[in-house]
């Protein structure tokens, strides 16, 4: 088999005495899409802050194509081909949609008028074309999750860390974003998505991952995953007990 | 032993002073998140209305603290309420910039009206210093120190034991909690920032007799009381009084152990090693 | 378009100190032209990087003083000195960087005025190296030939050509730098520092090169400071009162344009003048004021606004 493109293993992140990560370990195919999934406050976030950089681990390896990321600042562990999108957008609100995907674009391209062709590809891909001179701070909330993403495929990641790309989209929006990320995936980006959205990921993904207060509960396809029962327990609490009658 | 003795002494007496000043700037920094420029500015406005209380009505300078604490909460009220309350909503950086405009306001306005001339007040009462047990302690410092004890320890009532108090510091700790809680924001912002005020108005008060006055004191004044409210801890009332002695101690020590002329920048130099390495302050207690 | 503009800029600049011969005026165009400098200065890091710094006239007075010691002990001409000046500046730049830009926002802004606090109270009380509160003087300038002639230093002519020179690479490096890819990256760091170091960008390294950019320019302004002024000693160029006016014109100009600082030091210097004769102290009353006034109802600016009323916005390309 060959070299994963992300290996996770034993990650643990401690804040005081708590536990937000705890001895989590799971492997990513290069090529493959990978749902993390969990209920709130599993602890998903916190495994894409230390992935990309943004909060150091308390113990735990995290190795991209064999090599060790930890202890690379964020625009390091982007330079090794890692990029994410926040849960809450952060676009460059006064910028336009065109400088947002430019100004990643420039990681790649020195010169300003390559950095913008190549940023004008990306918004055609994410469907932005029309609004390429809007502030970004102008757009609605799918486009800007849009912008979001064409921002980190800008810098040309090897890995894409997906942070609730579909939270606040309405159901055409999911599948139009799905179909985006089956796309993107098939242009050879690798990537690890966190969603509520069941659906949209169970569909889309190769495999899923599922996490409960930092530790990994199940790891299969999404059929096998769905029928986990420790996975069941975990987003729907144990069985209820049956009532008297009111 | 005794030059260290008296260094104590002396850093201790006008550490309290800086304490003073200092407690003023964090609460409005903890309520409004708002760095104010021109809070040395309104030392320095306290300093001239000692002096000229004295010097046109007579009357004693400490005396004058009646008059001009409330003025100077009036003073803040007003400040908050017509020219800040506008300008918060456009961020730290542009509230930041526009203190900057109205310290530079106020410190002008002072030069133009009253000269740049230095001014002292001479008290009668104050020219030989007490000497308790061989140490000499200035009249005037005593004074002051014991009236700003006094006056911090009526705003620690203030905050722990009236509802308005309680009021401060919920929204110090939690802005939008305290919102959800039925607290007015506004109404207690504006609030702080006339207690801000208030205080260094004071503290300015009780600094006129020992200090020579210019128009532009407020300028090294607002760098220093950055210095002991970031020691403290941004936003923590007993985090400012612990950095206001440390700080007066540690200008007291040095300049009796480095050197005089150096004394000013060891503030500064501990400032940015706080800074650096414990951005909540020495005390952890404040936010970064 | 912008280019005539330019050029007829350009070709004004020259021919001014032809037209305008009254030593009064010329000497408010070469206040004005410093001023623009040391606003392009202030620009470059608290407008296109949006990191605010109250202790700028740090750069300003390590210039001065650089250009004033390289020639009263080494002889080193000051129209060399002055460049020197500026590169001194920028080299204690880089460890100040390093430590300030360890904080945010607010506290940058706080540290940035210990810093130049600091560096005021060493100028002070290193008497060997500053004479201290006495200050330097410069009493002969050396003697310059252009084309067989002897500059005259007592005209004040020589002065604003020099100085137009400098205000005029200022100017260009500014623009240069908005259209690069540093300046880009500049501009994202003032907008959101986490997404910019997100997208790849090492925020450290790029401030770290704003910031010395920024007190190079600074420096130069100040080594011209020197040899205009010919004196210099640590209250006159390390004062808070000094970095305040160079945010002024820079905020009231117009943060993040080119010509806003030029903008804002025409402001300054003629708000300046004519208070100062009217006010023996006190005439920064009114740059308090119009900071006030800016920011309230202009945060972006004279020149932001123009270009607001005449449709551009404030983009990375714009000028």
């Amino acid at each position: 088999m060959a070299e994963p493109m992300l290996e996770v293993k034993r990650l643990t992140k401690s804040f005081g005495g708590l536990k937000a990560v705890a001895d989590l370990s799971f492997a990513v195919e290069k090529g493959s899409i990978i749902g993390l999934i969990g209920p709130n406050g599993a602890g998903k976030t916190t495994v894409f802050n230390m992935v990309a950089g943004f909060l150091p681990p308390s113990a735990g390896e995290i190795l991209l194509q064999g090599e060790s990321l930890v202890g690379l600042k964020p625009y390091a562990t982007t330079r090794k081909g890692v990029a994410r999108t926040f849960q809450i957008v952060k676009p460059f609100r006064n910028l336009s949609v065109l400088e947002n995907v430019t100004l990643a674009a420039f990681l790649r391209f020195a010169m300003r008028r390559q950095a913008q062709a190549e940023a004008l590809r990306i918004i055609e891909k994410m469907g932005l074309t029309a609004k390429i001179n809007s502030l970004a701070n102008d757009l609605t909330l799918s486009e800007q999750k849009r912008l979001e993403i064409a921002r980190a495929l800008a810098t040309g990641p090897k890995l894409l860390l997906l942070d609730e790309p579909m939270g606040g989209l309405n159901a055409t929006e999911v599948d139009q974003a799905a179909r985006l990320i089956s796309e993107i995936c098939r242009d050879g980006v690798t990537i690890i998505w966190v969603e509520h959205v069941l659906r949209a990921i169970m569909n889309t993904s190769h495999r899923v991952v599922v996490i409960n207060y930092g530790a990994k509960i199940a790891d299969g396809t999404p059929q096998e995953v769905v029928q986990n029962p420790d996975v069941i327990a975990a987003y729907l609490g144990k069985r209820a007990q049956p009532h008297a009658a009111d | 032993m005794e030059t260290l003795v008296q260094s104590i002494v002396s850093g201790v007496l006008t550490g309290s002073l800086y304490a003073m000043i200092g407690v003023g700037l964090t609460i409005v920094f903890g309520v409004m998140r708002i760095i104010n420029m021109a809070h040395g500015d309104m030392v320095m406005l306290g300093m001239y209305g000692a002096f000229w209380a004295h010097a046109s009505w007579k009357m004693d300078p400490f005396l004058s603290i009646v008059l001009w604490v409330p003025a100077g909460f009036l003073g803040g009220l007003f400040i908050y309420r017509f020219l800040l309350r506008k300008i918060v909503p456009a961020g730290e950086l542009n509230t930041l910039l526009y203190t900057a405009g109205l310290s530079l306001f106020v410190a002008n306005l002072a030069l133009l009206i009253w000269s740049g001339d230095y001014r002292t007040i001479k008290l009668p009462y104050a020219i030989m210093p007490l000497r308790p047990m061989g140490i000499a302690v200035p009249i005037p410092l005593a004074i002051a120190f014991g009236l700003a004890i006094l006056v911090t320890a009526g705003l620690y009532w203030f905050l722990v034991h009236t509802d308005t108090g309680r009021a401060v510091r919920a929204t110090s700790q939690e802005p939008e909690a305290a919102a959800l809680m039925g607290i007015s924001v506004g109404r207690i912002s504006m609030i702080t920032f006339g207690l801000g005020t208030a205080l260094a108005c004071g503290a300015g008060v009780l600094l006129a007799p020992s200090l020579y006055l210019y128009p532009t004191v407020g300028e090294i004044l607002v760098a220093k009381c950055f210095v002991i409210v970031v020691l403290g801890g941004l936003g923590s009332v007993p985090g400012a009084i612990a950095g206001g002695l440390i700080l007066g101690l540690a200008e007291s020590l040095g300049a009796v152990y480095v050197s005089v002329p150096y004394k000013d920048a060891i503030g500064f130099v501990i400032f940015l090693l706080v800074l650096l390495f414990r951005p909540a302050g020495l005390l952890g207690g404040g936010k970064s | 378009m912008k280019t005539v503009f330019t050029v007829l800029a350009l070709v004004a600049l020259l021919i001014a100190p032809l037209i305008v011969t009254d030593p009064f005026y010329v000497h408010l165009m070469i206040m004005v032209l410093m001023w623009t400098v040391l606003g392009v200065a202030w620009n470059i890091l608290g407008g296109y990087a949006g990191q605010v710094s109250f202790g700028h006239s740090a750069f300003l007075g390590v210039g001065a003083y650089s250009t004033m010691i390289l020639y009263l002990n080494l002889g080193i001409s000051p129209w060399y000195g002055i460049v020197l000046g500026g590169l001194v500046s920028a080299l204690i730049a880089l460890p100040i960087g390093l430590i300030c830009f360890r904080l945010r926002g607010p506290y940058f802004a706080l540290s940035t005025l210990a810093v130049a606090e600091i560096v005021r109270l060493v100028a002070l009380n290193w008497e060997s190296l500053t004479n201290g509160p006495v200050g330097l003087l410069i009493t002969t300038l050396p003697p310059v030939s252009l084309w067989g002639e002897p500059l005259n230093w007592e005209s004040k002519t020589p002065f604003y050509y020099i100085i137009a020179l400098i205000a005029a690479g200022a100017l260009g490096i500014t623009f240069l730098l908005a259209r690069s890819r540093l300046g880009a990256y500049l501009l994202a760091i003032r907008e959101d520092i986490d997404s910019a170091e997100a997208i790849g960008i090492n925020t450290v390294q790029a401030r770290v090169s704003a910031l010395a950019l920024s007190a190079f320019v600074a420096g130069v302004g100040g080594g011209f400071y020197a040899m205009y002024l010919r004196y210099v000693d640590p209250d006159a160029v390390f004062s808070i009162s000094l970095s305040v006016e160079m945010v002024f014109i820079a905020v009231v100009g117009g943060l993040t344009t080119v010509i806003g600082p030029f903008i804002g030091a025409v402001f300054l210097v003629t708000l300046g003048e004519t208070f100062r004769t009217h006010f023996l102290w006190g005439h920064l009353v009114f740059y308090g004021l119009f900071m006030m006034v800016a920011i309230r109802y202009m945060p972006e600016g004279i020149w932001g606004r123009v270009r607001k009323l005449i449709g551009n916005r404030v983009g990375v390309q714009n000028g």
